[in-house]
């Protein structure tokens, strides 16, 4: 997986001087050093004015590594303000549901009630979704997903017992 | 404003218990409208009634919530789905820790439920039955009579062995022409006269499973304790939490291995695998997002869903369940 480089911390630096021009000239052929400050998604993303830098930057890592990376379709970022960060929501091929995916930075703390209103949040269908994904940035740009969900939700069956309902279906298979 | 808070906390875990109360009576209830049994009608009533009144009998040492009869054991489980752990090693089999015995250790939670629906009575060091002399007696001569009940029924069926085993070879006797049975039959007809049972080859049963703490009676009534507070607002937490779980019929034993709070079945723990691990935590508490990281990671390992679990601050919501699962996505 490509890292994007860089650190919150770094391109909270270096947006302090985005007013001075082009900034370092590429290292890399013609392109910007700072080229994330200048991409026009992190820049809808910052209109946005809802949430820190450090979250901003979280979603737009995101973002990318959804469409470039795992390739999900309709990836569409919304802000809100009650909850002061911005979400994406995407589907991850054309068959899934959309899903609700909400950005934020690994040094931040959570409680159970912050996770609940992240899931109230209403879809684009305008009914909350029962579940989300929480991506974790951590400071070195990895990406961590895991999933919340409301209620009980219960787990795959163990190894064991997988094993055997795939050993009937092969003997069923085999029979007719 | 805290003390507030704190009443409101207690009586939502006395309408809780109530609710548990209620669904017990109702499974009481349903139980004695399957069964029909016209001929035994009047005896399984009135066990039923023992069992509906005869509280279990809870033993406190420390601050470790104890279980000693078997009749306790398995009416809590069967009735209440109180699972516990049993931490007594076994006579026969000292020296392993796979297979214990009793007592059965209850968590706090387990041992307040009891004590709350009123399921439970303490038992205390200096009420113990062998303390009072005239108990003693009687027990005493009872178990004389019964050792020498055992003498006769022993003596009785070692003389039919024998006389088994001499007709046994008298047939083998005639069998083989050449030998004379005589002296068997005249050993056979002389030998309920003649046989004896000596006291010392009698066989006698020692009992080695204990019914309660084995220590003498002074420091017994050192260990034992009163029913043990709640101390902190989390083990209040963790309370409501296993009353709404016990209420909604899982069953739910300790999670120390698995660095939660209880694991949680959807029927006997000897039928199914866990399906969840619970994690008890105040709503408003806040935790750093690597430590919800490390939650949903150990649950991918072990095949179970991570339950985050607080009691809700407004009475209606109850207890609000959150699952965590690692997404899968790498």
């Amino acid at each position: 997986m490509e890292r994007v480089g860089g650190s919150a911390e770094e391109s909270g630096d270096v947006a302090e001087t985005e007013g001075s021009g082009a900034g370092a000239s590429g290292t890399e052929g013609d392109i910007p050093g700072n080229w994330i400050l200048q991409h026009h998604k992190y820049r809808e993303l910052m209109a946005l004015d809802v949430g820190d830098t450090a979250q901003v930057y979280a979603a737009f890592l995101v973002y990318l590594d959804l469409l470039e990376e795992r390739r999900w379709q309709e990836v569409t970022s919304r802000g809100s303000a009650e909850l002061q960060l911005v979400y994406l929501e995407g589907r991850e091929s054309e068959s899934q549901p959309r899903q609700l995916i909400v950005p934020l930075p690994g040094q931040r703390s959570l409680s159970h009630q912050g996770v609940r209103s992240l899931l109230s949040q209403p879809g684009s269908d305008g009914a909350p979704s029962p579940s989300l994904l929480l991506a974790a940035v951590a400071p070195d740009s990895t990406l961590a997903y895991y999933r919340f969900s409301r209620g009980f939700v219960v787990p795959e069956p163990p190894d064991s017992i997988q094993a055997l309902e795939c050993g009937r279906e092969r003997r069923k298979r085999r029979r007719l | 404003m805290e003390l507030e808070k704190e009443t409101d906390g207690k009586l939502d875990a006395e309408r809780q218990t109530e609710a548990i109360m209620e669904r017990e009576v109702k499974n009481q209830t349903e139980e004695e409208s399957v069964e029909k049994d016209p001929e035994s009608d009047t005896r399984t009533e009135e066990v039923k009634r023992e069992r509906k009144t005869e509280p279990v009998r809870v033993c406190v040492s420390g601050s470790t919530p104890l279980l000693w009869r078997s009749a306790d054991l398995r009416l809590v489980r069967e009735r209440m789905g109180i699972v516990g752990t049993l931490v007594g090693s076994l006579a026969r089999q000292p020296r392993q820790n796979c297979r214990l015995g009793r007592p059965l250790q209850l968590q706090l939670e387990e041992a307040r439920l009891l004590k709350d629906t009123g399921r439970a009575v303490l038992v205390k060091g200096a009420e113990s039955e062998c303390d009072d002399d005239k108990m003693n007696v009687e027990v005493e001569e009872n178990y004389t009579k019964h050792l020498q009940h055992s003498y006769e029924e022993q003596g009785r069926l070692a003389l039919e062995e024998k006389k088994r085993v001499l007709e046994r070879v008298m047939t083998e006797r005639l069998r083989d022409e050449a030998l004379t049975d005589q002296p068997i039959r005249e050993r056979l007809s002389s030998l309920k006269s003649s046989f004896s049972f000596p006291r010392s080859a009698m066989m006698v049963q020692l009992c080695t499973a204990r019914a309660r703490l084995g220590y003498a009676p002074d420091e017994r009534d050192w260990l034992v304790t009163d029913w043990p507070l709640p101390r902190d607002n989390k083990q209040e937490v963790r309370y409501r939490v296993y009353q709404d779980l016990r209420q909604q019929g899982y069953y739910i034993t300790s999670a120390g291995k698995f660095g939660g709070d209880y694991l949680i079945y959807p029927g006997d723990p000897l039928r199914f695998h866990a399906h969840f691990i619970a994690v008890c935590v105040p709503i408003k508490s806040e935790s750093p997002i690597s430590d919800f990281l490390c939650l949903a990671r150990l649950g991918a390992n072990v095949k179970k869903t991570i339950l985050l679990c607080s009691p809700s601050e407004t009475e209606s919501e109850g207890v609000i369940y959150t699952s965590i699962q690692w997404s899968g996505m790498v």
